[in-house]
């Protein structure tokens, strides 16, 4: 049976010491445990939308371990602290067998079983992974996988449609250059400003991202070479210095994780960034909000259409893991759920083996909770535009601990908060980006 | 790529030995805006082009109520005369029963004679004509607004328009002084508010230099250069319509104030390469370089990965003072100007699709030999287009192929 365990702060932390100190004695109790039934533990980020968590604990991995049987332990970590607590127990060589994380975790491949052999499980059944989900989780270097990518969550741009349409612009802003001026407008005329994440937290590594490669710029060339300071990045630092002072807030400097999303449910921004779990929590929630909320493709750049990926669900075996064989099966046994994980998500979780949902299309043509019934169908190309973390390059160990001590927000903030001139705050983050690629050679 | 009019000094050259009857390449024919039957006997099997019926424009997401505005200019209503045309009397369109019959359901018949010249974006090789039929100003001409239905594939006709970005560059002249910022929502804060260019029309005599267009024309066959862009410009972009890219000289490049008032002097690095750029591709209507294909454009915006000009990505400008810069109007309309453009490129301009009648619509300039295209080698191909059905190699028109059974 499975185990739902939602992980506050302190228990988070008394697991991760806990793992650590109490390792040895609690391992030789499961293993006297485990001559009856054997464990799975799994950390897995707390979900956008509870309860798909929910359905996850306590329908599939308690019918998976009944069918294998094992013990299925599940326990729910926030996005801010998944990463804590992957660092503790990789250096605790303890704790999860499994974790599921928001992203690559291309920084623990050291750590990592090679899931190829998942990967190869799946494609008996499923085809191959695809181009992000390769790019994602491939190391060319070792020619390992350091990780098993089984869905990822685009991130289009949300819009009020009334807002707006009083603007002109019905059809939402469509690129960068309207977003600033018909941002403008709108919080000129109600006081509204355009919600675009800036502080450090998932949302605006995501929507700082997007801008960046948007602008045609990157952070780490396809070789992995710094490339940071260049004139689209500067020219993109400009752009966003200009669209908070002309349509931004003070608030949004300040938004800690969802921040964008609390902002949009309650309509006191006229925009943002997000994944779709956004307006599926307004469905459930506000529907005479989501009513309003109108998605479209990112908003379009000098580099054409880009975005990166909202989510892209990674999952980690342990090489210490005690239950390695439990663990790769439960990833592939997964895969065969996809139908069930993306309708779970409410349609937030895209499948990597689109065999799985093959009339996916359809389903976003025509949804049952969507008004209209088609507004999801501006995410069937999703795959196109959507770009994993570290492109143009894979997603290596220095690109992901870029991501993860958040460079690139706090280069874009300090920026709009004037502290450094975006040349300057573009040739800082070189520096910061500089030290991080040196230390992951060391390595 | 060819050299072209090199600097001021060689232009004049040039045009002296033009005047005294050095040099007639395809000799009255550049200058020869109507031509006669006598060029005429090779197999036409590419009808000219012909504006859209409004049927079609509704089935294709856009308000005809709109199109049939006075800012739009749609022809077959507007423009019949005056500007893009440049001749007295010449018309942009005629009433041609043709069109129907040529391409049912899809056309009405008025053909557009007006031919557009832009660079292809990838290589800059001056061989891509469009017919410039309306201006679109604001997101209302789109049809149905916010709730505009989706075509088969799930986009709105604007999703789909704003993957192909024409790359328009409007002269920055005012007032005898080049401006580096352009008016209204595209303007860089940081650069004083005035002088700035008008950005209100795209019409030709307002350009400092011919069209750029993007080369991402179908991705099913791959020639859109990008495997990851799912849209094709003649699969699903079926008016053949545009988003404008505005690109212009910054203050590094022409100098200008901040919006302190502090003075910025054109930096040595971008004089340098718009020397270099002006060497290879010639100059425009305001004395700065023609840009002729993406990678200029990148460089010169100081990516930090483009080379061009034959130089490097480290001969780039700094990322602090780009020698260039773009920008796309406010959709709502905020600006004046158009944001879009329905201006169908030619699929093949060969072996018809030039008519006798049609004339060249590209930016031009006065010079001693009367005015004249700033970049020739517009006016040779679309001569021999319309002559031959070929395109000039070496800028001579090549006999028409010969007729196969």
């Amino acid at each position: 049976m499975a185990r739902i365990q939602e992980l506050d702060r302190r228990t988070f932390i008394r697991a991760a010491a806990g793992a650590a100190a109490c390792g040895p004695s609690l391992l030789l109790s499961r293993r006297a445990h485990a001559q009856k039934r054997k464990a799975l533990r799994i950390a897995k980020w707390a979900h956008f939308l509870p309860e798909f968590d929910q359905w996850f604990s306590g329908e599939l991995a308690e019918e998976w371990g009944k069918q294998h049987d094992t013990d299925v332990v599940i326990d729910h970590v926030p996005v801010e602290r998944i990463d804590a607590l992957a660092a503790a127990e990789a250096a605790n060589r303890g704790g999860h067998d499994l974790i599921m994380f928001p992203w690559p975790p291309a920084v623990y491949q050291r750590h990592a079983i090679d899931h190829g052999e998942v990967y190869q499980t799946v494609a008996f059944k499923f085809g191959n992974l695809n181009r992000f989900a390769h790019r994602s989780t491939f190391d060319p270097k070792s020619k390992k996988y350091f990780a098993f990518c089984d869905s990822w969550m685009p991130a289009p741009f949300q819009f009020f449609e009334d807002y707006w349409a009083e603007v002109n612009m019905p059809l939402g802003p469509v690129n960068y250059y309207s977003l600033r001026s018909g941002g403008q407008r709108i919080r000129a005329k109600r006081g509204i400003p355009c919600g675009l994440a800036m502080a450090s937290t998932l949302e605006s590594n995501i929507t700082l991202h997007t801008l960046l490669f948007a602008f045609r710029s990157r952070v780490l060339d396809e070789e992995g070479n710094v490339s940071i300071y260049n004139g689209r990045t500067v020219e993109a630092l400009k752009y966003a210095k200009a669209l908070h002072e002309d349509a931004g807030s003070l608030e949004q400097l300040a938004w800690g994780s969802s921040g964008n999303v609390k902002a949009m449910l309650s309509r006191k921004t006229s925009c943002t960034t997000n994944a779709i779990s956004l307006i599926r929590t307004a469905e459930k929630q506000e529907p005479q909000v989501a009513k309003q909320i109108m998605l479209q493709t990112p908003l379009v750049g000098s580099a054409g259409v880009r975005a990166v990926a909202h989510v892209t669900n990674c999952s980690l075996v342990w090489n210490f893991a005690q239950n390695q064989e439990g663990a790769k099966q439960f990833l592939a046994d997964m895969i065969s759920q996809s139908r069930a994980i993306y309708e779970k998500s409410k349609g937030c979780n895209f499948p990597i083996f689109q065999k799985t949902v093959p009339d996916l299309i359809v389903r976003l043509s025509k949804d049952s909770e969507a008004d209209p019934a088609w507004k999801y169908q501006t995410l069937k190309d999703a795959l196109y535009w959507s770009r994993h973390v570290g492109y143009p390059g894979y997603t290596t160990p220095a690109a992901m601990d870029v991501f993860n001590s958040f460079v690139i927000p706090r280069m874009f903030l300090s920026a709009v908060k004037g502290e450094h001139s975006p040349g300057d705050a573009a040739l800082a983050a070189q520096a910061q980006i500089k030290q991080i690629v040196e230390k992951w050679k060391q390595v | 790529m060819m050299n072209r009019t090199k600097n001021p000094l060689v232009s004049i050259g040039v045009l002296l030995l033009t005047l005294f009857g050095g040099v007639f390449l395809l000799a009255g024919q550049v200058s020869a805006q109507t031509t006669t039957s006598s060029f005429s006997s090779f197999p036409r099997f590419n009808p000219p082009p012909c504006d859209f019926s409004d049927n079609f424009y509704t089935e294709n997401g856009f308000s005809v109520l709109n199109l049939d505005t006075a800012g739009a200019g749609r022809f077959g209503n507007f423009r019949q005369f005056g500007p893009p045309a440049f001749l007295p009397g010449q018309p942009n369109w005629v009433n041609d029963t043709t069109c129907t019959n040529n391409d049912p359901g899809r056309t009405r018949n008025v053909r557009i004679l007006a031919t557009t010249g832009a660079y292809k974006d990838d290589d800059g090789a001056p061989t891509q004509f469009f017919s410039l039929i309306a201006f679109l100003l604001n997101e209302n001409f789109f049809s149905g607004g916010a709730n505009a239905t989706p075509n088969a594939r799930g986009y709105t006709t604007e999703q789909i328009v704003a993957q192909f970005e024409a790359y328009g560059g409007l002269s920055q002249r005012v007032n005898g002084v080049l401006a580096p910022n352009p008016c209204g929502s595209m303007a860089d804060p940081t650069i004083a508010a005035t002088p700035c260019f008008p950005v209100t029309s795209v019409a030709t005599p307002h350009l400092r230099q011919d069209w750029r267009i993007s080369s991402n024309r179908n991705a099913i066959d791959g020639s859109s250069g990008d495997p990851t862009t799912p849209f094709g410009y003649f699969c699903d972009d079926l008016t053949g319509s545009w988003i404008i890219t505005y690109s212009w000289f910054t203050a590094f490049s022409v100098g200008g104030f901040s919006n302190t008032g502090a003075r910025i002097n054109p930096t040595p690095t971008c004089q340098n390469l718009l020397a270099i750029a002006s060497k290879q591709n010639g100059v425009n209507v305001d004395g700065t370089p023609i840009l002729v294909t993406g990678d200029e454009q990148n460089f010169l915006e100081g990516d930090g990965t483009s080379s061009a000009f034959g130089l490097g990505p480290s001969s780039q400008p700094p990322p602090t003072a780009p020698c260039l810069a773009e920008g796309q109007e406010d959709i709502g309309g905020a600006d004046g100007g158009a944001v879009w453009l329905i201006c169908p490129t030619i699929l093949d301009p060969r072996s018809g699709a030039i008519a006798p009648d049609a004339f060249l619509d590209v930016v031009r300039r006065f010079t001693f030999n009367g005015i004249q295209p700033i970049d020739p080698r517009f006016a040779q191909n679309f001569q021999c287009l319309k002559q031959t059905g070929q395109y000039a190699v070496n800028g001579v028109c090549q006999n028409p192929p010969p007729p196969t059974l």
